[in-house]
């Protein structure tokens, strides 16, 4: 099989959210190759692990991320395809131990203080992940402290908030000025149901994004 | 504190067969702890008596001006889901607390008697009423909440894909019980209707796809709306998130009387009562972030709007997007619900 073609195979199984061979999805797929086979087979052709991420795996989040962002995919598509994108990345670990492969750059994740909700933060790391970032998740209810402590161990890392609800939502202010007290280059981006582009600018934050796929993009162009 | 007004559910009524009532009617589906206090004079509720916390919530609805007064399953230990251990503050994960994540678990799970249950209670609040008042009840969660609740989103969203099986045994075996559960309060003669209340939406999009909604959770939406309706009664969806693909199921297929639950930042509720308003009567409404941080007048000022327009127009009830929590200050409820005194001084 010639390189181009297994790594578009590779694409449109993670979009598809075809983990393995066992996977019963899509219907006229069944038997056939899954993203960890053929990342698998890849590596075994010679094809450098980080043309498998950037060429293969990566493209094919980037289309179902499209998809979600126009409402014609759901988040068990964005679920089934992150399964798919990490069943490949497992043959690839090794590869990003070593330094072989660099990743785009590092996020700080969260859910803000006294919000439990982590569908939508999931979401952006399972989006940003697939766009070759690393995150860090600090998980659900996390303190001012300790977004500060994250990002005093990772510098460079940019932030993002998570909260659904509009009590918590004010918590983000906080968060946002005691990162930018601590280094104001820092970069604060923030999400979630009742957020809006003018709370945004209200608590100094660089950005809002309605959905994870236009926050990824975004990130692109800077 | 608003001006009294003695109830009439005939005003609901002609607010969810779409006609406009005859005077200027609320609707709200729940009402934290401190106004019910304030409302009804009792500072906490009575834990000695069976029918204390429910008497305290008539007396805070009828002194709201309200035409019916919310009884929700949690208050009268009818059907339930028992969950497993979440964490909860503010707020929930809602991938917390799974219990059914294989066959096995589904097996396992000790699946509750909708029969079994406090109904008594609906009855015997007959006598504490007030005259021309009725009763919405409401359940325990529904069927995608409970689903939820049981198998975690995550878990829940990936079997929808990879076990379609299990899925629809989970999806049975909870409808069929929120199905009776329903048949049972709809015939109740203080039941005057019932809110079937299942979240179905995120901000931008429902939270699973339309083909998934229409497959597992609508069908028995449109059973339970069949069987309130069979007992002359009204059904009213509260159901939050972005909605707008699936309305037409809502209106046209399940066959609901009225819609609530509505936000800014999704479909603003006028937008909304423009969009569907002649189809189905739209409850409530004002956003809970207007309502918690706007000054008083722009509140009062809103919500007088809204409710002009349905009184040309019927089919509406002035309240909240969504319940009046306790991050809500009084004063600011207290100044959309004066909107209908403001209208009734000058109609």
């Amino acid at each position: 099989m010639m390189i181009h073609d297994i790594l578009a195979q590779l694409t449109q199984v993670v979009a598809l959210g075809k983990i393995n061979k066992n996977t019963p999805l899509p219907a006229d797929m069944l038997g056939q190759d899954g993203a960890s086979e053929l990342a698998f087979r890849a590596l075994e052709q010679g094809i450098t692990p980080q043309a498998i991420l950037n060429d293969g795996l990566l493209p094919g989040m980037s289309i179902i991320g499209e998809k979600f962002s126009r409402g014609e995919a759901f988040i068990a598509n964005m679920l089934i395809s992150a399964q798919a994108m990490n069943a490949a990345m497992e043959h690839l670990k090794p590869y990003f131990a070593s330094g072989e492969i660099k990743s785009t750059g590092t996020l700080v994740l969260g859910t803000v203080q006294g919000d439990l909700h982590d569908i939508g933060k999931n979401l952006v790391k399972m989006i940003l992940k697939g766009d070759g970032w690393e995150v860090i998740d600090l998980g659900t209810n996390v303190s001012s402290e300790a977004f500060l402590n994250a990002i005093s161990s990772h510098s460079d890392a940019i932030v993002g908030l998570s909260a659904l609800l509009t009590t918590t939502m004010l918590n983000m202010g906080e968060v946002t000025e005691t990162l930018k007290k601590h280094n104001p280059e820092t970069r604060v981006y923030i999400g979630g149901a009742p957020v809006s582009q003018s709370f945004c600018q209200e608590i100094g934050a660089d950005g809002y994004f309605r959905d994870p796929h236009s926050f990824a993009k975004s990130l692109r162009l800077d | 504190m608003p001006t009294k007004h003695e109830p009439d559910f005939a005003n609901m009524i002609q607010v969810l067969s779409r006609q406009i009532p005859s005077r200027p009617t609320l609707f709200e589906f729940g009402l934290n702890d401190r106004l019910l206090g304030v409302l009804s004079g009792e500072a906490s509720e009575d834990p000695s008596s069976r029918l204390g916390p429910l008497r305290r919530i008539l007396k805070a609805f009828h002194a709201a001006g309200y035409d019916y007064a919310t009884v929700s399953g949690f208050r009268t230990n009818t059907l339930s889901f028992p969950k497993g251990v979440i964490e909860e503050q503010k707020s929930k994960s809602l991938n917390a607390g799974s219990m059914i994540t294989d066959r096995l678990g589904f097996e396992k799970y000790a699946w509750p008697d909708p029969n079994i249950g406090d109904y008594d209670l609906y009855y015997d609040l007959k006598d504490e009423l007030p005259a021309g008042m009725k009763l919405i009840a409401s359940g325990n969660g529904g069927l995608l909440e409970n689903a939820i609740d049981l198998v975690g989103f995550e878990t829940l969203s990936l079997m929808t894909l990879l076990d379609e099986g299990l899925t629809t045994d989970i999806f049975d075996a909870i409808g069929s019980r929120l199905l009776r559960f329903y048949e049972i309060v709809a015939a109740i003669d203080t039941v005057g209707a019932c809110i079937i209340n299942d979240d179905w939406g995120f901000k931008n999009q429902t939270m699973f796809s339309p083909e998934m909604l229409r497959r597992w959770i609508f069908p028995w939406h449109k059973k339970m709306v069949a069987t309130i309706h069979n007992s002359g009664k009204f059904a009213i969806l509260h159901s939050c998130g972005q909605l707008r693909d699936v309305m037409d199921d809502v209106i046209h297929d399940m066959n609901f009387d009225a819609k609530h639950s509505f936000e800014d930042q999704i479909t603003p509720v006028e937008t909304a009562y423009s969009l569907w308003g002649d189809k189905i009567a739209i409850l409530g409404g004002i956003d809970m972030d207007f309502l918690a941080r706007k000054p008083l007048d722009l509140i009062q000022a809103r919500s007088l709007q809204i409710l002009e327009k349905g009184m040309v127009k019927g089919g509406y009830a002035l309240g909240s997007g969504n319940s009046i929590p306790d991050y809500i200050p009084d004063e600011n409820y207290f100044a959309m619900i004066s909107a209908r005194d403001k209208y009734l001084n000058n109609p």
